[in-house]
């Protein structure tokens, strides 16, 4: 053949090579057009999920719920956390910036501010069936495996191009009970959610799992603003005099008395001089 | 002596309905297939985004509502990480619901065994004030919804600046944001170090200590000196967001059982119903069993919200 023929062969083949994508594409694309808006064209993990006679009138339904807030705050060395029961006492003691505290052999000035946190006011999230990962699930109840040799095994299996797998990126356990894998080719995720189903050795037995698309979400805006904790006052910059427990109580003893603009504490925690501290919020119910 | 010249053999090309010579059809069949396969390339291309966009989901836009936090304990830092921010975690997660209709109801068994009996049943005959209502029991449709974590971090030790003016080359620039932010009587501190980008005209300032970069972001901007002239820049928090846990899942309702066939009884006082309803299906004879709650909506639509 004339390297001509040769040429001409291989636009042909390329031409066949594209033809059968593109007709791939128009049926998934046929597909799509068939699937209600708010479904999805694959099959995504089942929640059982329980009605406990949570009832609301009318059709304004809230697009999301928020639960779970935790904010961890870092206290130095030298500083106290202090909560009282009542805001207005709070505000009070907050609002004389220095505190003088007479204890026997000494005057200890310190410091007190608001403690302002930051919290999440706004998001904006965007989902896309990911092109790099996958979702990995089917994995039978009773597994004794920890996440990690769980996550190990599955990263070897899926890792090796023998498998129709490729170079994992990252991985990662959800709760619900699923793996997501991230590939560092996009052609590996593809490849893999078309067969659909693999045996992977996990320990001594192998399993069939299943693999699908995933969806994931990527931040697109976040803003905070800081909000003050009405009850709670931040105690800084404490000389380094006294222990621990003796500190505590001396504080604890200045923020009671009422002549001092103090109230009733509800709690005080002393982070020492030279150690360091994290002060944990969460939601209040109600 | 004049060469003959070979006479090219001649073939037909079909799509022109021309005689050509055999390298002159190659060579349109080249450009041919060539063309095609470009436009082919393209239409795939324009075909994979179009498939790319659709699914792609409505993007999820909130405003998270305010919520009142309280102090619960204190712990001890594990990382360097956790000392050098603060840190807020929080989980968002589409409601699940169901939209109950006039003359439905909706009944939650302590056992998902009861609850399939109930729908495999079908249909059941409720004694409802002296009157036989035919009630057909199914499993409830629900929908599907995202999950996920927002993990947010702003540093204690970084400040975001910006509005940096072009007055200075970069390499000077650094050296003068790093002068300025080292200003105790401006309420700076010793910095560790400086990552300007004049393109964007900001940069970001690290201290050595944390408690620099709170006193700094008390106010919305600070003095840069260049030289004689004094520019105000604008300071802000240094935040990192990330998603973690992000997954979509449906609804399976394994305990709830929705009710239909009660539209005639909407004057009737939906919490006697319910109680009959509750009764009637706690008998096992019935093939019932121990019924959890009960939500009848006579008279109005009410949204059932389902939980894990």
């Amino acid at each position: 053949m004339s390297v001509y023929d040769v040429a001409l062969c291989a636009l042909q083949e390329e031409q066949t090579r594209l033809m059968r994508r593109l007709q791939e594409l128009q049926q998934q694309r046929r597909e799509l057009r068939d699937i209600p808006p708010d479904q999805v064209p694959f099959s995504v993990p089942a929640l059982p999920l329980v009605f406990r006679g949570h009832t609301q009138q009318g059709k304004e339904v809230p697009t999301c719920l928020v639960s779970k807030l935790r904010i961890c705050y870092p206290l130095p060395g030298g500083s106290a956390l202090v909560n009282f029961d009542d805001p207005k006492v709070a505000e009070r003691v907050v609002q004389q910036k220095e505190h003088k505290i007479d204890i026997e052999e000494c005057r200890l000035r310190v410091q007190v501010e608001a403690l302002e946190l930051p919290m999440v006011t706004t998001i904006q999230v965007s989902t896309q069936i990911s092109r790099w990962s996958v979702l990995v699930s089917g994995f039978p109840a009773g597994l004794r495996l920890s996440e990690e040799e769980l996550l190990d095994k599955l990263e070897i299996f899926f890792g090796k191009i023998r498998n129709g797998g490729g170079e994992v990126e990252t991985r990662e356990l959800l709760l619900q009970g699923g793996v997501v894998l991230g590939f560092t080719k996009d052609t590996v995720a593809q490849h893999l959610c078309q067969v659909g189903q693999f045996t992977v050795p996990l320990g001594r037995q192998s399993f069939p799992l299943r693999v699908s698309p995933y969806l994931s979400g990527e931040i697109q805006k976040a803003e905070i603003m800081f909000r003050p904790v009405p009850q709670s006052g931040l105690v800084l910059n404490i000389p380094d005099v006294l222990d621990g427990p003796e500190l505590q109580d001396i504080l604890e003893i200045h923020f009671q008395k009422p002549s001092r603009g103090g109230g009733e504490v509800e709690s005080l925690r002393v982070v020492p001089p030279g150690q360091r501290g994290l002060a944990v919020f969460t939601a209040t119910s109600g | 002596m004049a060469h003959k010249r070979r006479r090219e053999k001649r073939v037909l090309d079909p799509w022109s309905n021309e005689e050509v010579t055999k390298n002159e059809l190659r060579k349109r069949l080249t450009d041919r297939f060539t063309k095609e396969n470009i436009q082919l390339k393209e239409e795939i291309q324009r075909l994979e985004a179009e498939l790319q966009e659709a699914t792609r989901n409505s993007q999820i836009k909130e405003d998270i509502p305010e919520t009142k936090v309280k102090f619960t304990s204190l712990e001890n830092p594990e990382t360097d990480s956790q000392f050098l921010n603060i840190s807020c975690s929080f989980q968002v997660s589409s409601p699940i619901f169901y939209e109950l209709q006039k003359g439905q109801a909706l009944i939650t068994f302590e056992r998902e065994e009861v609850a399939q009996n109930v729908i495999r049943m079908g249909k059941h005959h409720i004694h409802i004030e002296d009157v036989d209502v035919e009630v057909v029991a199914k499993p409830v449709p629900l929908n599907s919804g995202v999950r996920f974590q927002v993990h947010e971090e702003v540093s204690k030790v970084k400040i975001n600046v910006s509005e940096i003016p072009d007055a200075l080359p970069e390499d000077q620039m650094r050296d003068k944001l790093e002068l300025s932010f080292s200003k105790s009587r401006n309420g700076g501190g010793e910095v560790l170090c400086v990552q300007y980008h004049r393109p964007s005209h900001s940069a970001v300032v690290t201290f050595m200590e944390a408690g620099v970069a709170d006193k700094i972001l008390k106010k919305k901007d600070y003095p840069l000196y260049i030289n004689e002239n004094c520019y105000n820049v604008i300071v802000s928090p240094y935040t990192e967001t990330h998603l973690k846990q992000f997954q979509m899942f449906s609804g399976i309702s394994e305990r709830t059982v929705l009710l239909t066939g009660m539209e005639d009884l909407q004057m009737m006082d939906e919490e006697i119903l319910q109680d009959l309803v509750n009764i009637h299906f706690q008998r096992e004879k019935n093939g019932g069993g121990e019924v959890e709650v009960v939500k009848c909506a006579l008279d109005q639509p009410c949204i059932a919200y389902f939980e894990e």
